[in-house]
């Protein structure tokens, strides 16, 4: 495809072959400065003082729980805003409703917003000053400091995720096939899965994969409200930061090579799915 | 009357849709909904289907008034502009879909489809999908898809636009002689005046939400009743005065004079012309090719009117002067259309 469509441009357009040549060059060493090579830092530091030393970091209880805890926290991040992600993104495409146009920017609050002021406002909102907080604890419900804050937090930051994939898949197939669909006696339910769900379902699922991944590396909002509790409310990057902030660098950098491994098993699904997607 | 409508009207916001449609169709009859974009005609199709509700007034089938019966409890098929079709079902699955929802035995349903593909000409192509076939064989699915739960009422919208020409004149004839071999009442929506006066028995002619002339394709282009229905046909020259054709009547309050390419006769000045003491002067201003034959457009009275000549007569030149003869011509009133005849035809000719 690429390759007809550069065989097929005037040389014009193409520029000179210095300026291709110069044009890839800053390409690839940006990055490998920006990506390999920090990449390729934090395996070899990780496992500077040999294999034990790294197993021994890895399988440390505190990292475990860690683990746990992060993927605790992303498998309800992913749940809630898929649910929540096929609500808007369905109601803004298939509906004409007073307000669409707001909530279809305020989808997109989370990502211009700073993590930091994500997890203040949960922390203000379920925390000791707020108005609720007696009532919380009479209910006996703990959110600030605890794991469903930092549910929450992770939910708000991955917020947009998947309705942001949907979105444009569900406005260019438009209505009419629903329609039809309708016509004939279908529905609700049966005119998602026969008709709506194989269409948006490889944009659905990339968008679940960028929401996972998002959700494990979350670090600002979660470390407000988290409170840093080693083993009760320490996600995989807030464990990453105490073991560095205490000086231990090979446990760090080998908890740190998890969370890398975690992302390149994510980039690589999220290739695979591109490419099926694209097949059909 | 098997459809009807009764005083409906519809907004969209502050655009007014339907204004007050009341219009009725005949049983087993092929109605074409005709009128420019934006006239109304595709929400009285979506209307009549159940896809959008009437702001007010009444729809009618078979004698119930269906306004509150939801659009799957109908009976009626829908071809849509671009056909809907399922692109993530097989041809089979798609014409199939209807019948499976409404439970019906797998080998009735098997049985069904067969014969509605064989029907359009399409079996053996069952296990292909939508993305696979050209533009008229997707037609024809979306035909045998919504025929498939045997509906009493048929609606199209712009059942030929998505198709490139060629195809399109061999599946208007194709499409009415299917309708009418099944005898289903159909109603189609099209803003190509060509293809309803081919394909309808009768026209329904919408205009800015509302119904301007119901009759059979002669009756409209022949005989309009409005303003617009005059100037929507053929290829109208339409001007203000026409008090210089001095063979015409001057009607009290008129309008607009319409003069359609066909009311035009253009003859060189040594041709013979048998109402030659009545012609007007005219300069040819353009001679264009058609294909079918060399369209003028000739400057009369400070006027410029389209003519038509064929091949076979001589040859025209731009700038050439030439004889006009207007046999008739529609002149308006508000929105009512009056045909007037050259004075000339109705007297004796003198030939010297």
């Amino acid at each position: 495809m690429s390759a007809v469509t550069q065989s097929g441009l005037h040389r014009d357009t193409k520029g000179s072959k210095l300026v291709r040549y110069s044009l890839i060059g800053i390409s690839l060493l940006f990055v490998f400065l920006m990506l390999i090579l920090p990449l390729i830092t934090v395996i070899t530091e990780a496992f500077k003082q040999g294999f034990a030393v790294y197993s021994k970091a890895v399988a440390d209880d505190y990292t475990i729980k860690a683990i746990l805890l992060t993927l605790e926290a992303s498998f309800f991040a992913v749940a809630i805003n898929t649910v929540f992600g096929l609500c808007a993104a369905w109601s803004l495409t298939k509906f004409k409703f007073k307000g669409k146009k707001i909530l279809a920017t305020l989808i997109d609050l989370p990502v211009t917003v700073s993590p930091i002021i994500a997890g203040l406002i949960f922390l203000l909102t379920f925390g000791r000053q707020s108005p609720i907080f007696p009532l919380l604890q009479d209910a006996d419900i703990k959110i600030v400091f605890a794991v469903p804050g930092i549910v929450l937090a992770t939910i708000f930051v991955t917020f947009p995720f998947i309705s942001r994939e949907l979105i444009p898949v569900l406005e260019s197939q438009g209505t009419d096939e629903e329609e039809a669909a309708a016509l004939m006696g279908a529905k609700g339910f049966t005119i998602f899965r026969r008709i709506t769900f194989p269409h948006i379902k490889w944009a659905f699922l990339y968008g679940v994969v960028l929401c996972a991944a998002r959700a494990m590396g979350e670090f600002g909002a979660v470390s407000v409200i988290s409170g840093h509790l080693r083993g009760k409310t320490n996600t995989l990057p807030l464990h990453v930061e105490i073991l560095f902030n205490e000086f231990q660098y090979v446990p760090a950098f080998a908890v740190a090579s998890i969370l890398v491994m975690l992302a390149i098993l994510i980039l690589v699904a999220r290739s695979v799915i591109e490419h099926k997607g694209r097949k059909k | 009357m098997y459809v009807e409508l009764k005083h409906i009207n519809k907004h969209f916001g502050n655009f007014k849709a339907s204004d007050d449609v009341t219009v009725g169709i005949e049983k087993g009859k092929l109605i074409g909904l005709l009128g420019p974009s934006g006239s109304g005609k595709t929400t009285i199709l979506r209307m009549i289907a159940g896809l959008e509700n009437p702001d007010s007034g009444e729809i009618i089938i078979d004698g119930k008034v269906i306004n509150n019966v939801p659009a799957s409890k109908r009976g009626i098929g829908f071809v849509f502009q671009s056909y809907a079709l399922f692109r993530y079902m097989t041809v089979f699955d798609n014409v199939a879909f209807g019948l499976k929802i409404a439970k019906k035995p797998a080998n009735e349903i098997k049985e069904r489809v067969h014969e509605l593909l064989e029907l359009v000409g399409l079996s053996g192509l069952e296990k292909r999908y939508p993305s696979e076939l050209s533009g008229g064989q997707r037609q024809r699915v979306a035909f045998a898809r919504a025929l498939a739960p045997n509906p009493q009422l048929l609606l199209l919208d712009e059942p030929f636009a998505a198709i490139d020409a060629k195809v399109r004149q061999e599946l208007r004839s194709w499409l009415k002689g299917m309708i009418q071999k099944l005898g289903v009442t159909s109603i189609f929506v099209t803003h190509d005046q060509d293809e309803a006066i081919e394909v309808a028995d009768e026209i329904i002619i919408t205009n800015r939400g509302r119904i301007e002339q119901v009759g059979s394709p002669y009756e409209v282009y022949s005989n309009p009743k409005t303003a617009f229905t005059a100037s929507f046909f053929g290829q109208p020259s339409i001007f203000k005065d026409y008090s210089n054709f001095r063979r015409f009547d001057i009607l009290e309050n008129a309008e607009n004079a319409i003069v359609r390419p066909e009311f035009v006769k253009v003859t060189k000045k040594n041709e013979v012309q048998k109402y030659k003491s009545s012609a007007e002067e005219g300069v040819v201003e353009e001679v264009d090719f058609r294909g079918y034959g060399i369209e003028l457009r000739v400057r009369v009275n400070g006027v410029l009117l389209t003519a038509r000549r064929s091949f076979d007569q001589p040859r025209i030149d731009v700038g050439e002067a030439v004889d006009v003869f207007i046999y008739r011509m529609f002149v308006t009133q508000g929105d009512t259309a009056t045909l007037l005849e050259n004075k000339s035809l109705r007297e004796p000719v003198v030939v010297i």
